[in-house]
């Protein structure tokens, strides 16, 4: 009897010892929103984190250490506070990765800057994060201009040129959701326009969280919108969608900037004869040619093997290559210490079209990325199809009466 | 003119969705005297329920929403059985906190279970298509709600009046001892007035299924207007919850237009301020003291 017992307790200590070299894997933390009203694309998000780590561990893992992904959930801004705060000082994490939402970037990369733990933010896309001077902060992602600078050519080299208009001709309307997303995007969206000589007819903002926009539809139709630019979120997307129908409202294009335009979801609330010729702007998508993004159908693949189902928004792929050059960044460093990181960082050059999402990556003094950019794409016949650059086009714009 | 008129008609029909919302709402305050915060998760259940019949048996929300009412009189009923009642006589702000509990907890459940994926109710055109009507347009969702939610406020008003159930229901609300003491089982009539309250969503999840996609936080986007209708209208009102409604759906859409979409909740929100100082019980509200 005693000596069984001896025997389980060596057991246990043989466990323990063996848990206890595990812990002296390569931690990173996981920043995202994985529950409340971001939780969907937050979740999307995490799973390219996901791939490319489990990528990164079967291929030997960062410099024969094996990464371990320690998940932290953000749901606002004052739990990434916590959430950082814990991973930072109580995880000890080597880098966080992060983090879809801006509000969210913002709060945890003023702790982990302070605490001198890398953030490579993935996803998030105000300009603003890059442009505070951090040393530890670094983006992989297009940001907020890049997502109005692609609006702003699907009119003047997409819309106008199919419809054999100047784009100086068509009426362009701008509406978005009031909250930091879609004011940024809707700001430089109004900057370039004006700069292009475009004519601006409105510019609306509403609250995400309204449940009729028919008004605001009918100052589109009063101003006779031909080209209605949207930056939002899901439920408005569809909401406006609903309402410009039953309102008889049909301008001849309408632009979205991510969110809400880029969700299987919203078609499938919407209706895919609803969203024919629907043009939208965002992350590279699914839909793109292998030949400007090389790697695209392995990770759809990777993705499908392991979630089950096909990937819900371009949000994996833009995480999994963001996580990817950060990962193969770190592998290079000549230690995993921060300075050391971050001149890894400094030292990545990937020309544009090399990567799964046709980005390329070199980073700023700043932190960065300047070879990201955006695609713009086409709602056609239920799929989100990318016209726009050429080198990752699949398919060419098409117009019909819409929507 | 016919903009505004096409605004007008746009608000009322709003308001038609506003008031199948808070009818519920105002009722379980007039009765129970409990501010029910989970409100607007029970709406989400219901549209749940709604989507789930849908989805599963092919069933127009129209119909599911016998099921759904019977549900949700269940939820509601059990809600205040185990939830309100062991705290029916500590302090109000107790009773508040419990139904804020309840709201975050069901809203976390509902994320747990079906993901934060919109989801919505498919292959129905009535509710969902457009009707003309001379110059203006109008959803037959919306108009059919807008009708219902009238004759709701009608038969729970001749319910409440004319009825032996609605009579101790009403004496309940006026004096809780009272009414005890005239022989009025004043814990089952709690449990069967929350009931009610939660039954009238599920009367609204059908109708607005059509019309709103169901996701987990579809209730916080409903419910904080329903607060300021239920207030503005007079706390436990009725015809106060149907006017509030039209109230604020009008001037939701003329403030849309003419002022601002961003800019709308601003001035319902002045409104409801101005209703706060000048009038604290409401446009039909019973007065001070009335418990």
């Amino acid at each position: 009897m005693i000596k069984k017992h001896w025997a389980s307790s060596f057991c246990a200590v043989l466990t323990l010892s063996v848990s206890m070299a595990s812990l002296a894997d390569v931690k990173v933390g996981a920043l995202y929103p994985f529950s409340g009203a971001l939780a969907l694309l937050g979740d999307e998000s995490f799973r390219g984190l996901e791939i490319a780590v489990a990528e990164r561990n079967a291929a030997g893992g960062l410099k024969g250490e094996k990464i371990e992904l320690l998940k932290a959930d953000a749901v606002d801004a004052g739990q990434a506070v916590g959430a950082a705060r814990k991973l930072t000082s109580v995880q000890n994490v080597t880098a966080v990765f992060g983090s879809y939402s801006s509000a969210l970037s913002f709060a945890a990369t003023q702790v982990t800057e302070m605490a001198g733990v890398p953030f490579f933010e993935l996803g998030a896309v105000s300009d603003e994060i890059t442009e505070r001077d951090l040393k530890f902060v670094m983006r992989s992602n297009p940001t907020a201009k890049n997502f109005a600078e692609g609006t702003i050519t699907a009119i003047t080299k997409i819309v106008a040129p199919s419809l054999k208009l100047d784009p100086k001709q068509l009426k362009v309307a701008i509406i978005h959701e009031d909250a930091l997303y879609g004011t940024t995007i809707a700001g430089f969206q109004k900057k370039l326009a004006q700069e292009q000589g475009l004519n601006v007819v409105e510019v609306l903002p509403y609250s995400a969280k309204a449940v009729d926009l028919s008004s605001l539809i009918l100052r589109l139709k009063g101003a006779q919108a031909d080209v209605v630019l949207q930056t939002s979120y899901q439920n408005d997307t569809t909401l406006f969608f609903r309402q410009i129908r039953e309102a008889g409202f049909k301008p001849k294009a309408l632009i979205g900037a991510g969110g809400g335009y880029s969700m299987q979801d919203t078609l499938k609330v919407v209706g895919a004869q609803n969203m024919e010729g629907v043009l939208d702007v965002d992350f590279p998508q699914f839909q793109t040619n292998e030949a400007g993004a090389p790697g695209i159908s392995d990770f759809a693949k990777a993705y499908k093997q392991r979630y089950g189902t096909e990937p819900r928004s371009g949000h994996s792929l833009i995480n999994y290559v963001g996580a990817k050059i950060f990962l193969d960044a770190m592998d290079n460093a000549s230690s995993l210490e921060a300075d050391a990181l971050r001149e890894a960082v400094a030292r990545v050059d990937i020309p544009s079209g090399q990567t799964a999402a046709g980005i390329g990556a070199k980073f700023a003094a700043n932190g960065q990325n300047e070879r990201a950019h955006t695609s713009v794409m086409q709602w056609q016949n239920g799929v989100l199809k990318t016209i726009y650059p050429e080198s990752a086009a699949v398919t060419q714009a098409r117009f019909t009466d819409h929507p | 003119m016919e903009i505004f008129i096409q605004l007008v008609l746009n608000g009322l029909l709003l308001g038609g969705t506003l008031a199948i919302i808070s009818i519920g709402l105002t009722l379980i305050f007039g009765i129970v005297r409990v501010v029910n915060f989970a409100h607007g998760e029970f709406l989400m259940i219901g549209l749940y329920a709604v989507y789930l019949m849908n989805s599963t048996f092919g069933i127009h929300p129209y119909i599911a929403i016998i099921p759904a009412t019977l549900l949700l009189f269940a939820a509601g009923a059990v809600m205040q059985r185990f939830i309100i009642q062991p705290l029916l006589s500590a302090e109000g702000h107790i009773q508040i906190f419990a139904t804020v509990g309840v709201s975050i907890a069901l809203m976390n459940g509902a994320l747990l279970l079906f993901g934060a994926d919109v989801k919505t109710v498919q292959g129905i055109t009535l509710g969902t298509s457009s009707v003309a009507l001379g110059p203006f347009r109008a959803s037959s969702g919306q108009l059919i709600t807008f009708a219902v939610s009238l004759l709701m406020v009608a038969g729970l008003h001749w319910f409440l009046q004319s009825t032996f159930l609605g009579r101790a229901v009403r004496a309940t609300a006026q004096h809780r001892n009272a009414a005890q003491l005239m022989g009025v089982d004043v814990k089952k009539i709690y449990i069967f007035a929350f009931g009610l309250g939660c039954a009238c969503l599920g009367v609204a999840s059908g109708l607005i299924a059509p019309q709103y996609p169901v996701f987990p936080t579809v209730g916080t986007f409903f419910v904080l207007t329903a607060f300021v209708i239920v207030v503005l209208g007079g706390l436990g009102s009725l015809s106060g919850a149907l006017l509030g409604s039209m109230v604020i759906g009008i001037v939701d859409s003329l403030a849309g237009y003419y002022i601002a979409p961003d800019l709308k909740e601003v001035v319902y929100f002045v409104i409801f301020l101005a209703i706060l100082v000048f009038r604290p019980t409401g446009l039909f509200g019973a007065g001070r003291g009335s418990e």
